[in-house]
């Protein structure tokens, strides 16, 4: 490798950049999960049903994420796909309230495991449990149950409970997701 | 100086000058990979997309998977927040989402933008934004548009109602929801956003008379700042006074507004409103003039001050519109004659043109002589376009001023010998032929300058046509034998098509121009030498036909050879073919070919083409348009085949004729049915083409029976039609003999529609009853009178025809034809009521004459030709001389007593 790919590729571990996919079924908190990582500032105050996918861009601790907030209603949803490729992440969000469609949400996520794009790559997944806050909400663990992730083994995921309106519990997630991210990253760079 | 601009073009030559120039699809779709790059390559994704939008607007086409993948591949750019590249993708979903698939996954991305911060973004993710936006998906933007339409920023406001305007095709109903704001918008102190908001309010107002008439009342009282706003206010008014729908009234407050603007700041206002102004006064008939002639004295007034503007632009709007008038009312235009003679030597020559041509109409006889020198002093530096213009207008000028037609003609042969292409070459000649045509002093010189001009004629097309009047027109003059030399150099000089066209014409001159015989068999001779085969079999033919001396047979071949309609003949020579071939071909029975009408501009040089190459045949009858020519052939065709195809018909022989279609219900009633009439040799199909317009019914077993007076006929047949459901035409036929009298021939039927009625659900068709009752509806009768049993036949010398006939068959009687006042009507009557061909243009009656003779020309129902002359004259009434010649005199005597 020559000198100048060399000094590109430090330069681009400088920065730590990286896609993640947010999926999920419609009304899930997808598009309230990335509003509340943007800065005060930027954010909207009122979220709409997503038509097609939306991008956004933020900052963790670790490295900066470009988000593809994929709109997740039935009709929509074949449309995740044209994403999968050059992601390094996804986060699956997850209604916890809505246990009836927990079935629907694990159907889409084996079809997306098995998804040619997905199934060889160990993709770091993190599972949002969200609306902890409603009444109907089921804990983490069996929304765990429920989505199968005990079979889930080759790859990196993490569950956790979390509202995505006041902010609770994302940034555990969100650190866990980038932290593996960065892993990945530099253990690329070693193997260079 | 000169090297530079010789060095760009040289550039532009080997594309250097343009980088997308040599990209191919294939390759530039492999480069739009670099769009799913993380992070995203700015700089080479901007490169890519603009190749890409380059092709696109080559015509390149990519078809659907391909779309969709770059499609895909280009929304992953939205992470970019370059401002460049993300308006490079505005202009990518624009341009693929027409073939693309899933467009709709960019919606959300594209209503992040236009309600984002970056102003930059907006009013393009708009106009994206409703490209990819259908009917279904309008709700989820509904808000967003309603929003972006009041905004503050005006080219944000102003992209959001133009966008709505595209919307509002496909949904109507959901932008008339948006009427607040679009009102909103139309007060804007902006002068684009109210000029957009009006065209938005109007659209939504349009289809309601009252609500725009409201409107306009409104607006007008209001006022309105944006000049652009009040040019369009300026056309709705002036749509509304031309409809003339609104009261006398509202239309003179109207007119007050249109008067006012005549006044207005802005000089494109004034335009506007002088534009309506002097087209409504076109229009407007005189009894409900709405416009006075104050206003379009006033109107023109205004544009004559526009005819001195320093601006370009104004003065040829305004000579522009003066020479519109002029076409109509070239008095009011008298007044700025002056100012237009100004304009001839304005630097911008389309200007120049214009007011030359609008002189050429508004000027005084006098005043021509003057102008042919101006015209010819600038005539080379307007393009050909222009040039056909002037040429348009000498065309007018020559029929309007006899006296002139001299002049004019010289002026044009000038301008036939310079550099032109072949449209305007074209013109030209059409033009000294029109002039011929008018005014046979004129022919002599003419046809001179014409022969002049095909001594060096690069066009093929304009050569045969001009080779073909000398032949019509050139043996009758004073001394035919001057132009032998110009059509035999044809031969010596040009390609095939010009060789083989000035053969047929070479034989014209020996079959009527005795004199010259000798020497033209002897050029003939020559010909026969040609390399082509086509010329050397004219030659050939017209050779040997000559040297017979028989003027019957010289008149047959040469002069009048028969012109079968040649799709007729084919088909007659297959049956011919598959019958017994013992017996001679009968080519009696095969129809004549409709008569060729290439219009006097000739409009297509294909049909001057197989002009040429069928020869004989007169291109320049000026008498029905091309176009009908071609749709009565293929109607013939398509008949002959249709009927072909019934075994009730088979054995009828070859249709002779169809007649037009001929209604045998009003309009607008419950079934509507039509007639068309074929002629065959000894029979007579009669088609009934039938609508059932009831939707809760259902018709079966629909015939038509028909009951003639007399009982001269004979119904042979009569074919059903099985079932006539609601609006889906069906067709049932009735065959008769005809009579073997000659005399009876003609006849009158009484027809009445009969059939089975089923009642049915209007909703699914179904029918509701099992059986149907028996009911009946009576039709206008039928007639079958001379013209179905005579077809329209071309004679382009009708004078050799009539001579090849004979007196022996002549039949000849007067008649009174009171009830008419003109000879042109006579003229229009006794042609259709024989249905035979007008020759020799006699069809066209010179004005301000008292007598005529009208030459017609037809084929009987068996083959013979008939020729008639008819001699009017105008005596209280219109008084007429018949005279019938045929090759059968029974054929004569049914025409003549047809007359009577
Ligand atoms: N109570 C509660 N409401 C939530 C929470 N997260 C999201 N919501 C609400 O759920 C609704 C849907 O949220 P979105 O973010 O639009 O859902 P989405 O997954 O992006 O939906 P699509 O774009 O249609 O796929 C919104 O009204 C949110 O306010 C949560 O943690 N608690
Ligand atoms: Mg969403």
């Amino acid at each position: 490798m020559g000198l100048f790919d060399k000094l590109a590729f430090s330069l681009g571990l400088k920065k730590r950049e990286a896609n993640i996919l947010v999926v999920g079924l419609d009304n899930a908190g997808k598009s309230t999960v990335l509003n509340h990582f943007k800065p005060e500032d930027q954010r909207t105050s009122d979220v709409v049903p997503t038509v097609g996918y939306n991008v956004e861009k933020f900052k963790t601790k670790s490295v900066g994420l470009t988000a593809f907030d994929m709109s997740g209603q039935a009709r929509y949803r074949n449309l995740w796909e044209a994403y999968y490729q050059d992601c390094q992440g996804i986060i699956f969000v997850v209604d916890s309230s809505e246990r009836l469609r927990l079935v629907v949400a694990k159907e889409e996520l084996d079809i997306m495991l098995e998804h040619p794009l997905i199934k060889p790559r160990r993709l770091p997944i993190l599972f949002l449990a969200n609306k902890m806050d409603l009444r109907d909400a089921i804990s983490s663990v069996k929304v765990s149950a429920a989505l199968g992730l005990d079979r889930l083994t080759d790859k990196p995921w993490h569950i956790t409970a979390c509202n995505a309106v006041t902010g609770d519990g994302l940034h555990e997630g969100i650190d866990w997701l980038s932290q593996m991210i960065k892993d990945a990253v530099d253990k690329n760079a070693q193997k260079l | 100086m000169l090297i530079s601009v010789h060095g760009m073009k040289k550039d532009e030559e080997h594309g250097g000058s343009n980088p997308y120039q040599c990209s191919d699809k294939t390759s530039v779709l492999q480069e739009a990979r670099v769009f799913n790059e993380t992070p995203v390559n700015v700089k080479r994704s901007t490169h890519v997309l603009t190749k890409i939008l380059y092709l696109l607007n080559q015509g390149e086409t990519l078809g659907t998977k391909e779309a969709t993948d770059v499609f895909f591949a280009m929304t992953k750019l939205f992470q970019s927040n370059d401002i460049i590249l993300r308006r490079l993708v505005y202009l990518g979903i624009k341009e693929l989402c027409s073939v693309a698939e899933d467009t709709i996954i960019v919606t959300s991305s594209l209503t992040k933008d236009m309600t984002g911060r970056e102003d930059q973004y907006r009013a393009s993710a708009i106009r994206a934004l409703c490209r990819i936006t259908d009917a279904s998906m309008l709700q989820a933007v509904e808000r967003y548009m309603k929003q972006a339409m009041v905004d503050r920023t005006s080219g944000v406001s102003s992209a959001a109602l133009v966008s709505c305007r595209h919307i509002a095709q496909h949904s109507p109903d959901v932008v008339k929801r948006w009427v607040a704001e679009v009102q909103e918008a139309v007060h804007s102190d902006n002068v684009m956003v109210q000029y957009h908001g009006l065209g938005m309010l109007y659209q939504i107002r349009k289809s309601d008379k009252l609500a725009v008439t409201k409107m306009v009342s409104k607006l007008i009282s209001s006022g309105m700042r944006s000049p652009y706003a009040i040019c369009l206010l300026i056309r709705i008014v002036a749509k509304l006074i031309a409809e003339e729908e609104s009261s006398a009234g509202e239309r003179s407050h109207l007119m007050e507004f249109l008067e006012s603007m005549l006044r207005h700041k802005s000089e494109m206002v004034v335009y506007e409103a002088a534009n309506a102004v002097v087209a409504l006064s076109a229009a407007t008939t005189t009894t409900t003039t709405t416009t006075t002639s104050r206003d379009l004295v006033t109107a023109i007034s205004v544009l004559q001050l526009f005819l001195s503007s320093p601006k370009p632009t104004l003065r040829f709007a305004a000579v522009r519109t003066l020479g519109k008038v002029a076409m109509t009312q070239p008095a009011a235009v008298t007044a700025c004659n002056l100012d237009l003679e100004n304009l001839l030597q304005d630097v911008n020559r389309s200007i120049a043109t214009l007011a030359i041509t609008t002189l050429l109409k508004t000027g005084s006889e006098g005043s021509i002589d003057r102008l042919m020198r101006s015209i010819a002093a600038f005539l080379n530096d307007i393009s050909d376009e222009f040039k056909i213009v002037v040429v348009e207008a000498l065309r007018s000028l020559a029929l309007q001023y006899p006296r002139k037609q001299a002049l004019l003609m010289g002026q044009l042969a000038d301008m036939l010998r310079n550099e032109g292409g072949l449209a305007y070459k074209e013109a030209i000649a059409s033009t000294i032929i029109t002039i011929i045509e008018d005014n046979p002093d004129a022919k002599e010189k003419g046809l001179d300058h014409l022969c002049e001009f095909i001594e060096d004629c690069e066009h093929t097309t304009l050569a045969v046509r001009i080779l073909h009047l000398l032949g019509k027109e050139g043996p009758r003059t004073s001394r035919p034998a001057r132009y032998i030399r110009f059509i035999y150099n044809r031969v010596i000089l040009e390609n095939a098509a010009v060789r083989a066209a000035a053969v047929s014409v070479l034989a014209r001159f020996g079959a009527q121009c005795p004199d010259l015989l000798p020497n033209i068999l002897v050029l003939l001779q020559r010909c026969m030498l040609d390399t082509e085969d086509e010329v050397r079999d004219r030659s050939t033919y017209y050779h040997a036909v000559l040297s017979t001396r028989d003027p019957a047979i010289i008149a047959r071949c040469i002069l009048n050879p028969p012109m079968y309609s040649l799709s007729s003949l084919e088909r007659a020579l297959l049956s011919y073919l598959s019958s017994d071939t013992t017996k001679a071909f009968d080519a009696s029975c095969v129809p004549a070919a409709p008569p060729p009408a290439a219009s006097a501009s000739l409009s297509s040089a294909a049909s001057s083409i197989t002009a040429a190459i069928s020869g004989p045949e007169d291109v320049t009858s000026a008498v029905p348009a091309l176009q009908q020519e071609k749709r009565s052939v293929s109607m013939h065709d398509k008949y002959a085949e249709r009927l072909a195809a019934i075994p009730a018909f088979a054995g009828l022989g070859p249709l002779f004729k169809s007649s037009a279609p001929v209604e045998l219900t009003e309009s607008e009633t419950e079934y509507v049915v039509r007639c068309v009439k074929h002629t065959f040799l000894g029979h007579i199909i009669l088609q009934f083409d039938c609508t059932n317009t009831l939707n809760d019914q259902l018709l079966e077993d629909v015939s038509v029976v028909v009951e003639e007076d007399g009982s001269n006929w004979q119904i042979l047949q009569t074919l059903p039609c099985a079932s006539l459901p609601y609006s889906c035409p069906g067709t049932c036929y009735v065959l008769l003999a005809i009579p073997e009298d000659i005399m009876s021939t003609t006849g009158t039927f009484t027809a009445c529609l009969k059939f089975q009625v089923r009642d049915c659900d209007p909703i699914t068709g179904e029918p509701e009853t099992e059986d149907g009752y028996g009911d009946d509806y009576t039709l206008e009768d039928i007639e079958i009178s001379v013209s179905d049993h005579v077809s329209a036949a071309q004679r382009s010398n009708f004078a050799a025809a009539w001579e090849e006939l004979g007196p022996g068959s002549e039949l000849e009687d007067t008649f009174a034809l009171t009830s008419l006042s003109s000879l042109a009507e006579a003229v229009t009557q006794v042609t259709n009521f024989l249905g035979m061909q007008p020759c020799d243009r006699s069809e066209k009656v010179p004005d301000g004459k008292n007598s005529h003779t009208l030459y017609l020309a037809g084929t009987y129902r068996g083959g013979q030709s008939v020729l008639v002359r008819a001699k009017l004259a105008l005596s209280d009434g219109v008084a007429m001389q018949l005279t019938v010649r045929s090759t059968d005199p029974a054929v004569s005597e049914v025409i003549a007593s047809a007359v009577g």
